[in-house]
């Protein structure tokens, strides 16, 4: 977390594939980034790492299910096989009756509920998450915290920059960015469980 | 990406832009109707022709005097007068055994008077084996014979445009015509033929002595109409008539020919050869609608590349290739020209198929439908083109978009 301009999303971007960085070195997997080609590094983003951005990102005159088989259609993913991965990530954000509602149609914290089936239907290592809760209430903020540290739980790493006390207190680690540079990072302990979680 | 989710993509894109899709595919469907249109009226023109010069002078050789001419017309046809062709080389070609008939004619111009009506026109003066040669049909009265030309008979077979515009509801045949100081008994009137190259709406046929001795006083012939017996080939026909004016005009030196022989088959081939460039021109400018329709595709793809820059951002984050993206703009641009020259080859047909029906129905014309497949598959394959050509660049711009400042555009 840190303060705009701070370099939290720049960081996110890089360690996301999204970006090159333009000095030091960055190993994933024990490959160097500098040695993988743009396309080898769209096939991890899409095998390894789910999105989830602040402003949701969605297509929003396409269906919920239309929406979160976006990344299948780039991976190695049989059609067949389909169905089965985006009705499992829309169940796990609690959206299943909205499969086939257009996107456009959803409240804010129900958008931000698919972009986290869609980061999540290829089952994904690592789960970047861009200021998550930026365009939420706090109701609804509160709620897609709830599903991302239910992820955790369930072994994904999730990668979260915010600049919010209350949504850092989710974390595990929080490390604190200020001009680029990192002021501190510290294992948390004894980290927030949002009271429907207890 | 599979090419079936990259065709259900670009499908889908295109269904939510209906109105905008509709009037993209506007141009190319003028363009390519309008192609289709030129090709099958061409078509259609050039097959009318030529089936009118088969149906109206079967296995027919044109003689004229003067030298053959490579560029431009005849020296006959650019008023230079000849006399080279003459009784002598119509009896000559008369004993050649693959040629059934030669009619030499003369003609002229005159005011055809009849009581206080009068109408220029052409007149013909002709072998009575003419009519025969030639297929001419008559709506009333007969054709002169042989006997006539030798007593110098003035009588006329007269074409319908002329019968019709100087005798009206009044039956020609028994009547008289006057034309160059001489008077004419009417004794046949031919079925008109409507406009061609062989109609003889227009035309006042008389007796060849008549034409040639008494209105001209020439004993030469401008032109000599050969029908060839279908059993020979029409270019050993043609070799042997050639064989036959160099020994009667006493040439040996083939490149001081004073005649031109033509053969229908060769006139056909030309005039398939001058309808096939003018369709092809008029094709081409045709094609000109298309480009801007191509444009439009361009103009349309950009704008529609540069609304979805967040969309191309969030798919290049999750894993779409540049290769993806460029696919999927390419699909949809060529899917965009696609439908559109399928209904542009649908519009066409329909546009050539009511002309069709309206000439043959209303008009009674002989028209042929003439639509064939390779214009369909050419229209099929330029619209496809066009999209690749077209979209390529559009394509290219969104593949070339960097993820993150897609996905920061606004």
């Amino acid at each position: 977390m840190g303060p705009s301009g701070s370099g939290k999303s720049t960081l996110l971007q890089i360690l996301s594939f999204l970006d090159r960085p333009t000095g030091g070195s960055y190993r994933f997997h024990g490959k160097s980034i500098d040695e993988m080609t743009d396309q080898e590094l769209a096939h991890v983003r899409n095998k390894d790492m789910g999105f989830v951005f602040q402003s949701f990102n969605l297509l929003s005159r396409i269906s919920v299910y239309s929406n979160v088989e976006i990344p299948l259609l780039y991976s190695t993913i049989l059609p067949a096989e389909r169905r089965t991965l985006i009705e499992e990530a829309v169940r796990s954000v609690g959206l299943e009756e909205k499969l086939h509602t257009e996107a456009g149609k959803l409240s804010g914290g129900q958008k931000q509920r698919v972009a986290i089936a869609r980061a999540l239907v290829t089952k994904p290592d690592i789960i970047f998450a861009d200021e998550p809760t930026g365009n939420l209430d706090s109701h609804s903020g509160l709620q897609i915290m709830e599903i991302l540290a239910s992820l955790n739980d369930k072994g994904h790493t999730v990668i979260l920059v915010t600049h919010e006390t209350q949504t850092a207190e989710f974390a595990n680690r929080i490390i604190k960015m200020k001009d680029g540079m990192i002021e501190s990072d510290k294992i948390i302990t004894g980290r927030r469980v949002h009271d429907n979680l207890k | 990406m599979l090419l079936r989710d990259a065709f259900k993509t670009a499908t889908r894109s295109l269904a939510h832009r209906k109105m905008r899709s509709i009037l993209t595919m506007l141009g190319i469907v003028i363009g390519i109707a309008s192609v289709i249109i030129i090709m099958s009226l061409g078509a259609s023109a050039q097959q009318y022709i030529v089936g009118q010069i088969q149906s109206m002078a079967p296995n027919m050789i044109n003689v004229q005097p003067g030298a053959p001419v490579t560029g431009g017309a005849p020296s006959s046809v650019m008023g230079i007068t000849i006399t080279t062709l003459t009784k002598r080389d119509v009896e000559a070609l008369q004993r050649e055994p693959s040629i059934t008939n030669v009619a030499p004619n003369v003609t002229g111009n005159s005011r055809i008077v009849f009581e206080n009506k009068s109408k220029s026109g052409i007149w013909i003066a002709t072998t009575a084996n003419i009519f025969q040669m030639m297929n001419l049909k008559f709506s009333s009265g007969y054709a002169f014979a042989s006997a006539d030309e030798n007593t110098y008979k003035h009588v006329v077979v007269l074409g319908s445009k002329i019968a019709d515009d100087l005798f009206g509801n009044i039956e020609p045949v028994g009547k008289y015509v006057r034309f160059n100081d001489m008077s004419f008994r009417v004794i046949g009137v031919l079925e008109a033929k409507g406009s061609g190259m062989f109609s003889m709406d227009e035309y006042a046929i008389l007796p060849l002595s008549v034409g040639q001795k008494q209105i001209r006083g020439i004993d030469y012939y401008q032109e000599l109409n050969i029908q060839i017996d279908p059993a020979y080939d029409s270019e050993f026909v043609k070799t042997r008539i050639i064989s036959i004016l160099r020994t009667s005009h006493q040439i040996t030196d083939p490149t001081k020919d004073d005649f031109m022989v033509t053969s229908m088959d060769e006139a056909l081939s030309v005039l398939g050869n001058v309808m096939s460039i003018f369709t092809i021109f008029l094709s081409a400018i045709a094609a000109i609608s298309l480009i801007v329709g191509g444009i439009g595709i361009m103009n349309i793809m950009l704008v529609s590349v540069t609304e979805r820059t967040r969309e191309i951002g969030l798919r290049k984050a999750v894993g779409a290739t540049n290769g993806d993206i460029l696919q999927q703009f390419l699909i949809e641009s060529v899917l965009l020209t696609f439908i559109g020259g399928v209904i542009g080859i649908l519009t066409g047909a329909a546009v050539v198929g009511i002309i069709y029906v309206v000439l043959t129905t209303f008009y009674s014309f002989g028209w042929v439908f003439a639509f064939s497949l390779s214009s369909v598959l050419l229209g099929l394959a330029v619209s496809g083109f066009a999209g690749l050509a077209f979209g390529i660049y559009p394509a290219l711009q969104a593949a070339r978009k960097n993820p993150i400042e897609a996905l920061r555009y606004e």
